[in-house]
């Protein structure tokens, strides 16, 4: 096969596009083609991805050359369509966010599409090295975002919480795979795979505590249960498009990781079984994630941090997806695929409806805030019902095939305790998502209360419009999108 | 010559130490400093474990990599600790208190 680099075009075109679109800021100064510019970029990254899916990764060409440690496979290019597309409405809904709470700065949408680039490289990864290095660029984007507004302490705090944890989980699981590198002698994946099925290797201690390690790094990643801490501080104090970003992109390539570890390395018979394995210790950290989420969600004042629980919950179901995996191997895989496409185009566009409600100097935090703004302001409030309710999994709503196929997933899998759990939870949730729909259309302000007045912009109208064309796409006809996914999971 | 066995356990130690430390420090700096000995634990094991198996540089590679993506994180986790200050005029986590449920 000739040398091409084809199947790196995606990133190529990210990488590039953020260093022009950095030198043109610096150039001109001029701040307000850089967020239409970004979003640009990102999709262009996405447009290759989708070519190449309709080529098939097998036609890309050799670009083991260029990139040895990369996999191109159909997975890759599903996540680089899914995190492009997330990374381009997020700078679509800072573009109207930052401008109008006078943050707007160029630094922004540079981390913004580098973070980007890293969780995609994460992705893509088939090696250790190449692993870490997508995690790094993903995350310390990530910790920056969270911390953009510096003169802010709840940013700042927020911000530092999120870095301490990120970097003490990133330290737990590269110490878990130095362990595995000795057990085995390789950091590609593949190699520990092999490396592990030979002889005894897996009942050693060095790669039980290893696999303790990693699970850990990764759950903390995921933002599960008991290891949530930073996850409502850090989403509260952010910028609420960094907040989108966090909830969407990142949680998608912690996700995309977590599966690819999994699957590759410690998908063997004693790893996958339920007796000596990781099943039961996710089984119960999903149980856990969206009991504890779902019950402290319900109690929260600020919308934003309702949205953060909820996030947590939805990692939960997540999990449950990901659980399943063990006995439906591609029908579970692309369940939780489908899952984070649903979830991606919900969450962010709920936040880019929260970013519309609010106007400079009077953000829109609490539910009091949005008393009324149904009638007030229909236009605003009708996208952000939309989407919590799509979050909550109402029919024929995109999150509620998300939940659908996942639940069908771990059923298909013999997990029916789980799956039950799974729905209670899903039905308890609906409760606080409903509130917020109580607060738009059947409470008026208090009398003296600081009333919201929405903004206007085009850009966060059209991410909202593009959110939600695709949420009722993956609601009314799931079939285009799932049939990728389950492309996905056969493999290829 | 030393066992390469005696370079795991130091490196184990280190890990564990520099565990403890983030876990009890209430130091941001402290806890920072925490997991950057947990890091070069990580870089050790690495390392010696590469001696066992000298046909390939594998694991020198991988730290010489880490080290550097660890650089990156530090100067991040600084310039968020400089921030913290500058508003709080303290580096303690126990006076990070304005986000509560």
């Amino acid at each position: 096969m000739m040398p091409s680099l084809l199947a790196l075009m995606p990133m190529l075109v990210i990488g590039f596009g953020a260093l022009a679109l950095m030198l043109a800021e610096v150039v001109t100064e001029a701040k307000a083609g850089l967020s239409i510019g970004t979003a640009i970029v990102l999709l262009a990254a996405a447009a290759f991805a989708g070519a190449g899916w309709i080529a098939g990764p097998a036609n890309l060409g050799d670009a083991s050359v260029f990139a040895p440690w990369l996999v191109f496979d159909k997975f890759t290019l599903f996540f680089e369509m899914l995190l492009a597309l997330g990374g381009a409405l997020t700078a679509l809904v800072a573009g109207g966010y930052l401008r109008e709470h006078g943050l707007e700065r160029g630094e922004f949408y540079a981390i913004l599409s580098f973070a980007t680039l890293g969780a995609i490289m994460l992705v893509a990864a088939g090696d250790v090295l190449m692993l870490f290095i997508g995690l790094e660029t993903m995350s310390l984007g990530a910790y920056a975002l969270a911390g953009f507004r510096r003169g802010n302490p709840k940013s700042i705090e927020g911000a530092l919480k999120y870095f301490l944890l990120g970097s003490f989980a990133a330290a737990l699981m590269l110490f878990g795979f130095a362990l595995l590198y000795g057990a085995t002698g390789h950091t590609d994946l593949v190699g520990i795979r092999d490396g592990l099925a030979v002889g005894d290797a897996l009942r050693s201690p060095g790669v039980v505590v290893a696999l303790v390690l990693i699970l850990a790094g990764l759950v903390f990643k995921v933002s599960a249960v008991p290891f949530h801490m930073w996850t409502p501080d850090a989403y509260e104090g952010a910028p609420t498009p960094a907040t989108a970003f966090m909830a969407a992109s990142v949680k998608a390539g912690a996700f995309a990781m977590m599966l690819r570890i999994l699957l590759t390395c410690f998908g063997d018979e004693r790893s996958a079984s339920w007796a000596t394995g990781w099943p039961p210790v996710l089984a119960l950290l999903a149980v856990l994630t969206m009991t504890v989420a779902n019950l402290v969600a319900g109690r929260q004042e600020s919308v934003k941090r309702m949205l953060a629980y909820s996030s947590v919950a939805h990692a939960g179901y997540l999990l449950v997806g990901v659980v399943a995996t063990i006995r439906a191997p591609e029908q579970a895989t692309s369940a939780v695929l489908f899952y984070l496409a649903t979830y991606t185009v919900s969450t962010i566009g709920a936040f880019a409806a929260l970013v519309l409600c609010g106007s400079r100097g009077a953000e829109v935090v609490s539910y009091e805030d949005l008393a009324g703004l149904g009638r007030r302001n229909p236009a605003v409030a009708l996208p952000l019902a939309f989407f919590t309710l799509s979050l909550a999994g109402m029919p024929p709503m995109a999150g509620f095939f998300g939940k659908w196929f996942v639940f069908k997933a771990a059923m298909d899998a013999g997990l029916t305790g789980l799956t039950i759990l799974a729905f209670v939870n899903s039905v308890i949730g609906a409760y606080y998502y409903l509130k917020v729909l109580v607060f738009l259309y059947m409470r008026e302000p208090a009398v003296g209360a600081p009333i919201a007045k929405p903004m206007f912009s085009g850009e966060v109208a059209t991410a909202i419009v593009v959110c939600a064309f695709f949420a009722i796409l993956l609601g009314l006809t799931p079939g285009t999108v799932l049939d990728m996914a389950l492309a996905v999971g056969k493999g290829g | 010559m030393i066992p390469v066995e005696h370079y795991i356990a130091l490196s184990a130690v280190l890990f564990v130490i520099g565990a403890i430390g983030f876990l009890v420090r209430r130091n941001i700096v402290l806890m920072l400093l925490g997991i950057e000995i947990m890091l070069n634990a990580v870089n050790l094991a690495l390392v010696a474990f590469n001696r066992m198996r000298p046909e390939a540089h594998t694991g020198q590679m991988l730290s010489f990599f880490l080290i550097a993506a660890e650089a990156a994180e530090l100067s991040i986790g600084l310039a968020l600790i400089l921030a913290f200050y500058r508003l709080k005029k303290t580096v303690r986590i126990d006076d990070a208190n304005l986000l509560r449920h």
